[in-house]
């Protein structure tokens, strides 16, 4: 990095945030890379997970991009209680694909799930839903990953502007072709970036798959890892290798992407808000009518399967057995030796996570936007390569790694605080720079020209202004911390046992209704602090 | 150096020199040098790319240069050859940005108060220096509003009380009129030019309006991609541009490349043969003709001296008319009084005085 001459405080926050980033990344990736070489080709033993990991990817991602991007255009203005539909489209987010996949289990399992004793009974033995197949992985991941091209598309058709549309009603084109011919090939950079990101999340993903998919025998290189991992001795370097053939095809998938779009220039941004088109404006009904059906799929059913599962003595549809119960709240929450020391871990991990990613981001974001250092396109890029890094293949390089550095981070709540603040490093990054390109820099420079110092600048000026997006951010990363499975599964100990793991080691041991009970009570948990966050901001903004 | 030189160096408030500003592989600013005497007002005009902001903003610390030494009231706070560079806060200084910058999270009162505040004034003294401030450019009734709901005029002397706050030895502005609408921007122009007069305020001033440079400043440095074109009083640049884009600039109309040149004489020879006798001297190279509209002579009759020409349109201005001529390829245009003897589409006749007829380097 080539620096001013002079030591302001600015080149020492370059210099230093450049140096946390390297750390933090650098190394796990390199430590999988190498690792993951030496052992050979282990992978190339199982083609057919090979094949089911690419399968699921592939029909994972298609799905869930058929269902956000038709979230998105269906939730366009004019469409009835479109407010509420905006947050309730979004609630897979915070309920997490652990749960989905569990509720889902619950709901359709083929001999004893909820819906599929009510088909039963109403049409016969024949009329079966099945979850637990290779269908309902892809299905139930496309429902939970849906939020994220619904939020990347809905985003692109805000940033619209309506002359675009305007011109091409004017210039003749029916709402049809306009549609074909201008919506949709200017949604093609949101497209292709939700196409890309839901690839490496799907590949990634390791909950759905382990909850639905191992039963029904499919593995992927996810379980795969998982299980190579549990036997004993641990089969370190074989999982590693899988890591490497999921980080290679992450890569490639981000390099291709930046590939298909530096050729092209998209130019929408101007600010003013997406007026839709008369065809779009005609079909309200159908429109909400679609939001709910995908909200009653992702989030209601499996919340009802959930409390269902939670509070009745036996998973049964049967009325006459059926018995409620808060037995198993009660053994959660008094007996089970785990859930406070495990709900204690991760508000605090979740806080410190939400709190360090923040802080990160930030400086991260204004060291490129703001700063001097012809070293910022470097670090830009390499803030963002955690996105190309599926969590559990990160904490495979954070695990080789820190089992050799001598420090005393192995095994402590420490390691999954560096594994969860590289890896939603690059959500920071986005939030705060996307608040620091609204903020002008003139804000800050006559901050400076009246006399005040860097610091003095950032804690009067830049973090007042961009306080509500850090909240936001912060928020979010909370809950999304409070529900990591993918990476917390390989490195907590039983003293750094975080809640979502919890979960999973219930549900491995079989304790169905236990394991409903400690899901309520994570849920429970991240909404509790949410409140109390909100709250506080919210007494304190009327003071 | 006489005494006199050596006295005007040391009261100098603000002087830049050789400076140079890259921007990665573009050179932004090349070897500008110039001074600001306490209590002047000097202006970079020039169009949008020239370099003039950035300058601006080398000399508020904004800018990392790449050589070069700007002094403030005759303390180095930039210096490439011995590494110094000091930071915006250190070089005690105001600026009224393009954009005003009014801090949106902050009451007016407070936005006018940072400053004092970052250098630890009392209490007592701010609120009077705010309230002061605030009554200079006619806010006072203002401090408690919202700086969110201010209109642009008001944003702009919110602006401007920030900057004098301070009592700063220099103000910088970076074309601080040019988002306010027509009218407002004359209303704002005087008054800053009263406020300017009456704190005997030393200004650096960036515009790109030859209009609003010639009417506030005392010198006028008019910059060029990088370089600096010309540097002179209104009067001397009004009168006597050196260069074709100092006279463009400036709202010259009338320009026209000159193919020879009679000797001895101030006597030019335009491409379809036309002479006309200027004030010379004749300048080395290529060369132009320039004068200005308002000094043309317009006549339905031939007379001594006067050129033939077609009028080929009449435009009415509000005071004046503006005509338009063509001679072959040449075109002309001029300005005068109304008057009932000039028709669209026949022959008329122009001519220049020599004192108004003056030669700029092509």
């Amino acid at each position: 990095m080539i620096l001013p001459r002079s030591s302001r405080p600015e080149t020492v926050l370059a210099l230093l945030v450049s140096g946390i980033v390297a750390v933090l990344v650098l190394p796990p990736l390199l430590a999988v890379v190498f690792a993951g070489m030496g052992a050979g080709f282990a992978p190339l033993r199982q083609p057919q997970v090979i094949l089911n990991t690419l399968f699921f990817g592939l029909a994972t991602t298609a799905c869930a991009l058929l269902i956000g991007g038709a979230l998105a255009l269906a939730l366009l203005p004019g469409v009835p209680g479109r407010g509420i539909l905006e947050r309730l489209v979004v609630m897979p987010l915070y309920l997490t694909p652990l749960l989905t996949a569990m509720g889902w289990n619950w709901l359709a399992s083929p001999h004893s799930g909820l819906l599929n004793l009510v088909l039963h009974a109403v049409f016969g033995p024949w009329a079966t839903i099945n979850a637990v197949s290779l269908g309902g992985v892809v299905l139930v991941s496309a429902l939970a990953l849906a939020p994220l091209p619904y939020l990347l598309i809905s985003d692109a058709l805000r940033a619209f502007d309506p002359a675009l549309l305007e011109a091409g009603r004017v210039h003749g084109a029916a709402p049809n072709l306009v549609f074909r011919r201008i919506v949709l090939p200017l949604l093609l950079p949101a497209g292709l970036a939700s196409a890309v990101l839901l690839c490496v999340q799907s590949i990634g993903l390791f909950s759905v798959p382990a909850v639905l998919g191992i039963p029904a025998g499919f593995h992927v290189a996810t379980t795969e890892i998982f299980q190579l991992l549990e036997n004993y001795p641990p089969q370190i370097p074989e999982a590693t290798a899988w890591g490497v053939l999921l980080l290679g095809t992450s890569a490639l998938l981000t390099l291709a992407q930046a590939a298909l779009l530096r050729r092209r220039s998209f130019v929408t941004i101007t600010g003013k808000a997406f007026r839709p088109g008369a065809r779009i404006a005609r079909a309200r009904l159908a429109r909400a009518v679609l939001a709910w059906i995908y909200v009653a799929l992702a989030t209601v059913l499996p919340l009802i399967a959930l409390f269902w599962a939670a509070s009745s003595t036996f998973v049964t549809a049967n009325p006459k057995l059926m018995r409620f119960t808060l037995r198993h709240f009660s053994f959660v929450l008094f007996t089970y030796p785990k859930t406070w020391l495990a709900a204690g871990n991760s508000v605090v991990l979740g806080a410190l996570t939400a709190i360090v990613v923040c802080l990160l981001g930030l400086a991260v974001s204004w060291v490129v936007l703001r700063g001097r250092g012809s070293g910022r396109g470097a670090l830009d890029q390499l803030s963002m390569v955690p996105l190309t890094m599926p969590a559990m293949v990160f904490a495979l390089g954070l695990l080789w790694v820190y089992v050799r550095v001598p420090l005393p981070i192995y095994g402590t709540v420490a390691i999954l605080l560096i594994a969860y603040a590289t890896h939603y490093l690059p959500f920071g990054v986005r939030t705060t720079s996307a608040a620091l390109r609204q903020l002008h820099p003139e804000l800050e420079e006559a901050a400076r020209v009246s006399g005040a110092s860097w610091l003095r600048t950032m804690r009067r000026i830049t973090l007042p202004l961009i306080q509500p997006t850090v909240l936001a951010a912060w928020i979010l990363l909370f809950v999304m911390a409070m529900q990591e499975v993918s990476s917390s599964i390989l490195l907590y100990t039983s003293h750094s046992i975080v809640l979502s793991v919890a979960v999973f080691d219930l549900w491995e041991n079989g304790n169905q209704s236990d394991v409903a009970a400690l899901g309520f009570v994570q849920l429970a948990a991240s909404f509790l602090v949410v409140t109390v966050v909100l709250g506080v901001r919210q007494r304190r903004g009327l003071a | 150096m006489t005494t006199l030189e050596s006295l005007r160096a040391v009261r100098r408030a603000v002087s830049v020199d050789a400076l140079s500003v890259s921007h990665g592989p573009i050179r932004a600013v090349r070897d500008v040098t110039f001074a600001a005497q306490p209590g002047e007002v000097v202006t970079l005009l020039g169009p949008s790319g020239c370099g003039k902001t950035t300058t601006l903003r080398a000399i508020a610390g904004l800018e990392f240069p790449q050589q070069g030494r700007i002094t403030i009231d005759g303390r180095t706070v930039f210096d490439a050859g011995r590494g110094v560079n000091l930071p915006p806060e250190q070089r005690g200084l105001a600026m009224v940005f393009q954009s005003y910058a009014i801090w949106p999270h902050m009451t007016v009162f407070e936005n006018v108060a940072f400053s004092l505040r970052a250098r630890r004034i009392a209490r007592a003294e701010l609120a009077s220096t705010v309230q002061r401030s605030l009554d200079l450019v006619g806010l006072g009734a203002l401090g408690e509003r919202p700086a969110t709901r201010l209109s642009g005029g008001q944003q702009q002397r919110v602006a401007l009380a920030r900057s004098i706050a301070g009592d700063p030895g220099v103000i910088l502005l970076d074309e601080p009129l040019s988002n306010l609408d027509a009218q407002l921007r004359l209303t704002m122009r005087a008054e800053f030019k009263a406020l300017q007069r009456r704190l005997g305020l030393t200004a650096i001033y960036v515009t790109h309006d030859q209009e609003e440079a010639l009417v506030l400043s005392d010198r006028i440095v008019v910059m060029r991609d990088g370089v600096i074109e010309q540097v002179g009083t209104p009067a001397e640049l009004h009168q006597a541009p050196h260069s074709r884009f100092v006279a463009e600039f400036l709202g010259v109309r009338n320009i026209l490349p000159v193919v020879g040149a009679e000797a001895g004489q101030a006597t030019v020879v335009l491409p379809n043969g036309t002479r006309l006798t200027t004030r010379g001297p004749i300048p080395d190279g290529p060369a132009c003709v320039c004068f200005r509209p308002i000094s043309v002579r317009l006549s339905p009759r031939p007379e001594p001296g006067a050129h033939p020409a077609e009028l080929v349109g009449a435009t009415y201005l509000g005071d004046l008319m503006q005509y338009d001529l063509r001679a072959g390829d040449m075109a002309i245009c001029a300005r005068g009084l109304p008057r009932g003897d000039l028709t669209e589409g026949t022959p008329v006749f122009w001519s220049v005085p020599p004192e108004a007829c003056f030669l700029v380097t092509a």
